[in-house]
């Protein structure tokens, strides 16, 4: 008894004088740390200061080839700071607000960084837009997207990808199947594979509920147009309406072809019967080859969602990623030099070819015939399309995607109560419209 | 004295023992199935840790392990920088535990043995302080660490462990402190002892056991905590083990390999703690039972 309460003694007085050595060591780590980012940045430094980029880009690819964007980087000393998407989303306001925030931030294109915009949390960047600035080459629809409504481009655009139905090449050869060129062909072919036991969509909506917003973009898209899609998403149309009554319509035909288990599947999870053969299509954004085994990523191919009416311009969601800076930067100058760094065509290059999942460049300048024979067709998809949206959040906003996060999953398990649904969608919209 | 033996862990370790030794068949039966189904979360994840990545996407999390890799620790310990937040975690809870403690057995030896005005009330507020939910309080503890300036500092959230440990710690050792024979303190004073001197010699030691109980407790507490160091942290560097660990499944969503990999590494300390203390804990759990 003796002996282990002495050792025990001893144990707690190791571990005590540990402690006190922390205390040391933490107290000065901390306030070092601190005076380095709080006071030396601002006043003294001025436009030399060094910056720190926010990153989202949390998966080991993106994050690697980010990093080895950055390290060419020859401007002020830059840290990367990765934090995983869902904390990033959640914590971004906090970011922008705080009184010494990150430099520059990852993030989307589009309706969100305008409402960040409109809020004065972002840094102008015309200047990049203009003359030979780092996006002046690039296309309107991008300029389009990054910028505010009053003129102002505060978003810098690098990278894209897009959207279509996935599927594992062999297995379409030796089910004897080929990809459907229309509306009717794709709902036909879904009823063949059900017949043979084979589950024909898989979609993971479980932690992911948003998955379930690509198919009624789709749907919406190749019924009603992007036109009518944009305005519904920015609250001039109703949901309860006769237009997206039809969209439900034809999402209530996919219903039964979809892999019931996938409602408790994250989008990552549902990638595993399609990788398994027992599921047979995806419909998915490219980057989801990253969660694909590496034995079977040349296997995967794509087509477009087929066309339902072909009076209408041909849209795609190619969501768009790049950077901003938050408006209460330290130093300004150097967030720009930075971002033109990010956009520049050797960085594009770089980043695509590192960061694993099917991404396209924003920069027309980058070589893109040494890219893989999928992201070749994947930037053909685009350039045959008449239009690009992104995708619903993107479109929209955040609190908008709530909404159809809770319509669209309860429309899953329940497609007879679609006009109950689609009232208390719309309810739910307007209270978002107004707040 | 009644507390005394109350606590000791020593007791309450005798008295388990003393139980019947032999348990029917019923028993058996019953809680075997039961052990296995509790012990199962834990040898999914400790399964799924050792299988690789291909392994995994290929036949499903749930299949049998059919590979054996390391390279989930590896990427965690490399990638995920499991071992940089294991470091700042332990930083955070040794110097919070040393602080709390030290700090509330300080205000608790106050509280209970001089004659302080309001004592009542102070200690109450203390205690009502943690009665109230910390998400209501996360915003005002970002925007005051950030006025402050140690916004985003270790130091930061050390302070905000501190600060809402206090309360509770202080009540407890209070309900303890009180307990000690007046006769003991009286006995110091005639010898001629003076406060500092009666706390560092003749309380502190005498509240060992519920220091100790404390420590194991608090220790678990600062460890596991997520919320305040996602609150006042966002410098990936300084991240402690919870919010790294937050940070590898986001970034390893479909890595289960890397993620069950980290959530073992991050578990093994709160597990030595507890082995190492495993009475305190039991006693922790009495603390304040019988008064």
């Amino acid at each position: 008894m003796s002996t282990t309460d002495l050792s025990r003694r001893r144990f707690l007085a190791g571990s005590a004088a540990i402690g006190l050595s922390g205390a040391l060591g933490g107290c000065v780590g901390s306030g070092g740390s601190n005076d380095g980012g709080g006071g030396g940045g601002g006043e003294s430094a001025g436009s030399s200061g060094p910056l720190t980029l926010q990153s989202s880009a949390a998966d080991p690819q993106p994050k690697a080839a980010l990093k080895a964007v950055v390290d060419t980087f020859d401007g002020p000393e830059t840290t990367i700071n990765t934090v995983a998407v869902e904390n990033f989303r959640a914590q971004l306001p906090t970011y922008l607000t705080s009184e010494n925030p990150p430099d520059v931030l990852t993030w989307y294109a589009g309706s969100v960084a305008r409402d960040y915009a409109s809020e004065g949390l972002l840094l102008d960047v015309s200047e990049l837009w203009e003359g030979d600035g780092a996006c002046a080459g690039f296309s309107d629809a991008l300029r389009e997207l990054s910028t505010t409504e009053d003129g102002t481009q505060i978003f810098v655009p690098t990278h894209y990808y897009w959207w279509g139905v996935f599927h594992r090449r062999s297995a379409f050869d030796q089910w004897g199947i080929q990809a459907p060129e229309t509306w009717d062909d794709f709902l036909a072919l879904c009823e063949t594979l059900l017949g043979q036991g084979i589950t024909p969509l898989t979609m993971g909506t479980g932690s992911t509920p948003w998955m379930s917003s690509g198919w009624f973009d789709y749907l919406n898209l190749r019924i009603n147009g992007p036109e009518f899609h944009l305005a519904l998403l920015s609250g001039e149309h109703s949901f309860d309406s006769a237009e997206v009554r039809a969209v439900m319509d034809e999402y209530a035909k996919l219903i039964p072809f979809i892999d019931p288990n996938g409602r408790s599947y994250s989008w990552q999870e549902a990638v595993t019967p399609l990788v398994q053969n027992k599921a047979a299509m995806y419909l998915v954004g490219a980057f989801f080859t990253e969660s694909v085994p590496s034995d079977v990523v040349d296997d995967i191919d794509f087509f477009r969602v087929p066309i339902i009416d072909d009076s209408l311009p041909l849209a795609e969601e190619a969501p768009t990623d790049g950077y901003f800076a938050a408006s209460r930067t330290d130093n300004p100058a150097g967030a720009k030099e930075l971002m033109s760094h990010l956009a520049a065509p050797e960085s594009q290059e770089v980043y695509v070819a590192k960061a694993g999942g099917a991404f396209l460049p924003t920069s027309t300048d980058v070589d893109t015939s040494g890219f893989s024979p999928m992201i070749q067709k994947g930037i053909t998809l685009l350039e045959e399309s008449d239009q690009l949206t992104q995708f619903f959040n993107r479109d929209s906003s955040d609190e908008l995607q709530t909404t159809a996060d809770t319509a669209l999953t309860r429309f899953l398990d329940q497609p007879d109560q679609v006009d109950d649904i689609l009232a208390q969608w719309q309810q739910a919209a307007e209270q978002v419209f107004q707040g | 004295m009644t507390t005394e033996t109350a606590v000791d862990p020593g007791t309450v370790r005798r008295s388990a023992n003393v139980g019947p030794r032999r348990r029917g068949w019923i028993f058996h039966a019953c809680m075997a199935p039961l052990t296995l189904l509790w012990v199962a979360p834990m040898v999914f994840v400790l399964a799924v840790a050792f299988r690789s990545f291909d392994d995994i996407a290929a036949r499903g999390l749930g299949a049998l392990p059919a590979s054996f890799s390391l390279d989930g620790f590896s990427t965690a310990l490399s990638e995920g920088a499991i071992g940089r937040a294991l470091a700042n975690s332990a930083v955070v809870t040794v110097i919070g535990v040393v602080a709390t403690l030290f700090l509330a057995s300080l205000a608790a030896f106050a509280l209970s043995r001089h004659a302080i005005p309001f004592s009542r009330t102070i200690l109450l507020t203390m205690l009502a302080g943690n009665l109230l939910p910390p998400q209501i309080l996360l915003i005002p503890v970002s925007s005051i660490t950030q006025s402050l300036g140690i916004y985003d500092s270790l130091f930061a959230l050390i302070v905000v462990q501190v600060g809402f440990g206090l309360g509770f710690y202080t009540f407890v050792l209070h309900g303890f402190m009180r307990s000690i024979p007046n006769e003991v303190l009286e006995a110091a004073v005639v010898d001629g002892a003076g406060s500092a001197r009666i706390y560092a010699r003749i309380v502190l030691p005498l509240c060992r056991p519920a220091l100790a109980a404390l420590a194991a407790l608090a220790t678990t507490w600062i460890f596991n905590d997520l919320i305040w160091a996602l609150t006042v942290l966002r410098t990936e560097t300084k991240f402690p083990i919870t919010v790294a660990l937050l940070n590898l499944q986001g970034g390893f969503v479909s890595n289960w390999n890397v993620v069950a990999s980290g959530a073992v590494l991050a578990a093994i300390p709160t597990a030595v703690v507890f082995f190492a203390f495993q009475k305190h804990f039991v006693s922790g759990l009495l603390v304040g039972a019988n008064k």
